[in-house]
């Protein structure tokens, strides 16, 4: 076919090459993100939560004394009235069952990471395989997968989640396993659907077919990685869904959970202490802003993602 | 001798970006007549749509007109204000977008959108009078009145290009920029959309600017032609002069890079390299990376834009001595 | 041109489309976008497909690859290397093998690569998806041929992404992708219409060095009569998915039998202001072929139509000598 052929000169293994690729967009990326500074607001703030839910096994365990800070079943027998406002041993004070009340806002936050991640993972790898391959093959597949949505969509979660509540205890997980096949069936996959359906029509796919690549190659190859940024745009917002939902109807008492910040407040409710005044702010103060903080922060992360991930930003 | 209607003097207009400033329009001049037409052809990012939208004052906030003069029969447009521009805009000057087509609103059907272009820009005109003149400007463009109450996705491609002339003829301009009017039509309808622009512009004796990338269609429709590299006028002269005698090597270049069905099969000129970058044009004469006449003149200072024969402008520093048949 | 000399040879193609009735109940009317067309394309040689938008040609293209399947028809390839093959009836892994033998070119060199890939995995594709070659043999074959289509050094532009590269050069590396495994066969579906004029004659010129170099032939699908002239040996016109008008581009430029062929030559603008160009008018404008009539599918605008015209079913094509092919009853 040619008389010489060149060779390609490349000494570094392609492996290398690809990670070296991923590296410099990963970078290039970055600097767009922190262009806003809501973004690195957010994000900031997703740290110093993290950090805080992973200090608390190491408090735990090195620190504490776990028969009183243990978040759950913790008690100071050297206070007389319960629940007691901050102090020297108690950071943020007791609340009405004698527990340590920043042990259990570190818990909380350990929890709330699990709960928010696990289902936004879950529910993105469900609505964008849902999404591609409704997209691709439309006819059949397409009709079954969009009236599943219409019907998951229909589904009163709330009452699914308060029947499954009487059944067992939650833990973080499981919530979220609950939680991110309930988003991850419903109405997003539509949207990622919509986002696969104009990538389905792009002369480079039609190329990929020419070339005689199959419909596993063509959703994996091409449709998935063209996908995954708007993926991860709704994973943020699946975050901060996820968290908000748990402490509203832990609050209401209607799940059975340990442990979470929606269950800080339910126990001061419980224990009438939600309108008793502003001494008692200190049951009803750490809770309700990690809760706003954390959802806004993924919210804000969300929304810096979005100019980056936005198809017009993303072309020529 | 035919008065000018408009006069364009050292227009430049540049960008800003997040990247840097862009130089868009560079010292370009150049004069339309009454009733003539200038075509300003080119390649992408000559400048030739942002000289238009220049001239009716429509950029966009991040774009600035550096200097020079826009004078339009008489008025000075460059300093005006927002104001003073109303009156000017679609009276004095309108414009027929690149891919105007699309740009016709879906829910309003084709007649109520002219008629409201005719009051936002003459408030004492009822409905009842705008609606005949937009049946008069449906006969002059070779449109049924009847369809004025048809909706956009009822028209064809050729019959909507007709409607957006239509538009741009509402207020009875003195000139109209057509910026690449037949582009995404067939060639059938191209050259029926293109006699008719021509018949309208000689009937009401109006001065027209064409812009295109096609030197054919561009050929055909103009008096006068420009030639635009990289945001710059490379050479500016009537139409048979410019094609019997090109100055410019990239006028040349361009005419040699069409080829036509007319005439034996020759061969075609390559051009090596890219039109460049406006962040960070070349040096001197924008040209010079492409041009096989370059020297070092050419790349350490900018041609100036003078008149090499009679009536006929080039920016070049080694001229073609070029005689076509 | 005997039927053995020819590397294509597609005969009565048809491609129907369903109007959609609705989701259980069949369709009862159709587009007839290729509506039996037959031509040949010999070894080394390239034809012209030339007609307005609408008309059935990009169709075409896509059936001949295969990315759509033929409603009926035959669509011969007689492939050096493979031998005799149907293309219009192949399926699984002898089509997956059959498509290394064609490829295609699409216009818009901004959406015809994958923005998440580099240059490299672009062009290597259909060597990955026919299994051919290990990797350091890909590396090898790509590079080579990045180089062979102009983009030096090939290592620069390796592990570039479409981004970064200007639409000439995309198109390019489109071309180098169609070349990679070899093919006997490229539809090129105006490749050049979205370049920049000066970029696009540097392109025509390299597909035509290419195709001498490698012996590929082309089908090139084009608007644009001028390019068809300066690419292809012979041209056929299309009309509301027929065929109306094959013969030799010389031939065919110099002697138009077909009142649509004289009409789309006559409107075609002549770069030199003073050649009076004598447009052919023809009226109305071209329509959706939704279950066309059994007649002259030109009867509408033809000028020179008649009542033979409108009570016989479409012309057929015939042999006016010299290889020129016209379907019409007035000539």
């Amino acid at each position: 076919m040619q008389a010489t052929s060149v060779q390609p000169n490349i000494k570094i293994p392609l492996w290398r090459v690809r990670l070296r690729l991923a590296w410099k967009s990963f970078k290039a990326n970055w600097k767009l993100f922190v262009h806003n500074p809501i973004g690195v607001i957010g994000l900031v703030i997703i740290l110093i939560f993290a950090l805080m839910a992973l200090s608390h096994p190491i408090l735990m365990k090195y620190v504490w004394e776990p028969r009183v800070y243990d978040p759950v079943i913790g008690y100071d027998m050297e206070i007389f009235v319960h629940p007691s406002p901050p102090s020297a041993q108690h950071l943020l004070g007791t609340d009405p069952l004698g527990r340590d009340i920043f042990s259990q806002l570190l818990y909380g936050t350990r929890f709330s990471f699990i709960l928010g991640i696990s289902s936004a993972l879950i529910s993105v790898i469900i609505n964008t395989t849902i999404g591609a391959v409704s997209a691709y093959y439309g006819g059949v597949v397409d009709m079954i997968f969009m009236r599943l949505a219409d019907v998951v969509t229909m589904l009163p979660f709330i009452a699914i989640l308060v029947v499954l509540s009487a059944l067992w205890e939650f833990t973080g997980f499981t919530l979220a396993l609950v939680y991110g096949l309930l988003v991850g069936f419903g109405g997003n996959s539509i949207v990622i659907k919509s986002q696969a359906l104009s990538i389905k029509v792009k002369p480079y796919i039609e190329s990929a077919r020419a070339s005689g690549g199959g419909d596993w190659h063509i959703i994996v190859t091409h449709m998935l990685p063209n996908l995954l940024p708007l993926s991860f745009l709704f994973m943020m917002f699946t975050v901060t869904n996820a968290v908000f939902a748990e402490a509203a109807l832990s609050f209401f008492g209607l799940l059975n959970i340990r442990m979470s910040w929606g269950i800080m407040i339910n126990t001061a409710q419980a224990a009438g202490y939600l309108l008793a005044g502003s001494e008692y702010l200190y049951l009803l103060l750490p809770a309700g802003l990690a809760i706003t903080l954390l959802c806004s922060a993924f919210y804000m992360v969300g929304r810096a993602l979005d100019e980056i991930v936005n198809p017009r930003l993303r072309e020529r | 001798m035919t008065e000018q209607m408009l006069q364009v003097k050292d227009l430049t207009m540049h960008y800003k970006t997040s990247k840097g400033e862009v130089s868009a329009v560079n010292n370009v001049s150049f004069v339309v007549e009454k009733g003539q037409s200038l075509g300003l052809v080119g390649e992408s990012g000559c400048g030739k749509t942002s000289i238009a939208f220049s001239l009716l004052r429509l950029l966009p906030d991040n774009a600035e007109i550096k200097g020079g003069d826009i004078i339009l029969d008489g008025d000075n447009i460059t300093e005006m204000d927002k104001k003073e521009l109303l009156k000017v805009r679609w009276k004095g000057i309108s414009m027929v977008f690149q891919a105007a087509m699309n740009a016709l609103n879906p829910i309003f059907t084709v007649g109520e959108q002219i008629v409201e272009a005719i009051q936002v820009h003459n408030q004492e005109i009822n409905v009842a009078e705008a609606t005949v003149s937009v049946a008069e400007l449906f006969t002059l463009v070779g449109l049924d009145p009847k369809l004025m109450d048809r909706y956009p996705h009822e028209f064809s491609g050729g019959m909507r290009q007709r409607a957006v002339i239509a538009m741009a003829l509402a207020c009875h301009p003195k000139l109209i920029i057509a910026d690449e009017p037949t582009t995404a039509l067939d060639v059938i309808v191209q050259d029926r959309i293109l006699s008719q622009l021509k018949e309208i512009q000689q009937r009401l004796d109006m001065s027209m600017i064409y812009i295109s990338h096609d030197i054919a269609v561009i050929a055909e429709v103009s008096d006068q032609i420009g030639v635009m590299y990289a945001g710059r006028m490379a050479e500016l002269a009537k139409s048979n002069e410019i094609f019997k005698r090109p100055i410019h090597p990239y006028t040349y270049a361009l005419m040699g890079a069409f080829p036509s069905i007319k005439g034996p099969k020759k061969s075609l000129t390559t051009l090596p390299g890219e039109p460049p970058d406006l962040l960070n044009p070349p040096s001197g004469c924008r040209f010079h990376p492409r041009c096989p006449r370059a020297t070092v003149q050419c790349r350490q200072e900018v041609p100036p834009f003078i008149e090499h024969n009679p009536e006929h402008f080039a920016a070049c520093w080694h001229p073609m001595e070029v005689e076509n048949e | 041109m005997s039927e053995k000399n020819s590397l294509v040879r597609v005969e009565h193609l048809v491609k129907k489309f369903p109007v959609s009735a609705g989701l259980f109940k069949t369709s009862k009317s159709f587009i007839h976008a290729v509506d039996d067309i037959s031509f040949e394309i010999g070894y080394g040689s390239s034809l012209g497909l030339v007609g307005e938008s609408g008309c059935g040609k990009t169709t075409t293209g896509k059936l001949l690859t295969r990315l759509y399947d033929p409603t009926s028809g035959l669509i011969e390839i007689n492939d050096p290397k493979v031998g005799q093959v149907d293309l219009a009836t192949l399926k699984g892994q002898d089509l997956k093998e059959f498509r290394g033998r064609v490829q295609i070119i699409f216009q818009d060199p901004y959406e015809s690569l994958n923005p998440r890939r580099t240059i490299f995995d672009t062009v290597a594709e259909p060597l990955v998806v026919q299994g051919m070659g290990n990797i350091t043999q890909r590396e090898e074959q790509v590079s080579t041929l990045l180089e062979t289509v102009g983009l030096t050094p090939a290592s620069s532009f390796l592990f570039r992404y479409p981004h970064e590269l200007s639409g000439g050069q995309r198109q390019r590396v489109a071309i180098a992708r169609a070349l990679v495994v070899n093919p006997s066969f490229v539809v090129a579906d105006e490749p050049t219409s979205m370049l920049d004029v000066s970029i696009r004659i540097g392109v025509m010129q390299l597909m035509m060095e290419l195709a001498n170099k490698m012996g590929v032939s082309y089908l090139y699908i084009t608007h644009d009569l001028a390019v068809a002239r300066y690419m292809c040996q012979r041209i056929a016109v299309m009309y509301i998915g027929k065929i109306i008008e094959k013969a030799p581009t010389e031939e065919l430029l110099a002697n138009p039998l077909h009142p649509y062929t004289q009409a789309l030559i006559s409107a075609v603008p002549v770069p030199d202001p003073e050649f009076q160009r004598q447009a052919i008018p023809i009226k109305g404008g071209v329509s959706a072929p939704i279950d066309p009539p059994d007649q002259c599918r030109f009867y509408n605008r033809c000028p020179f139509a008649d009542d033979f015209c409108r009570d016989n079913p479409h012309p057929p094509l015939e042999d006016k000598g010299d290889g020129h092919f016209v379907a019409c009853y007035k000539v």
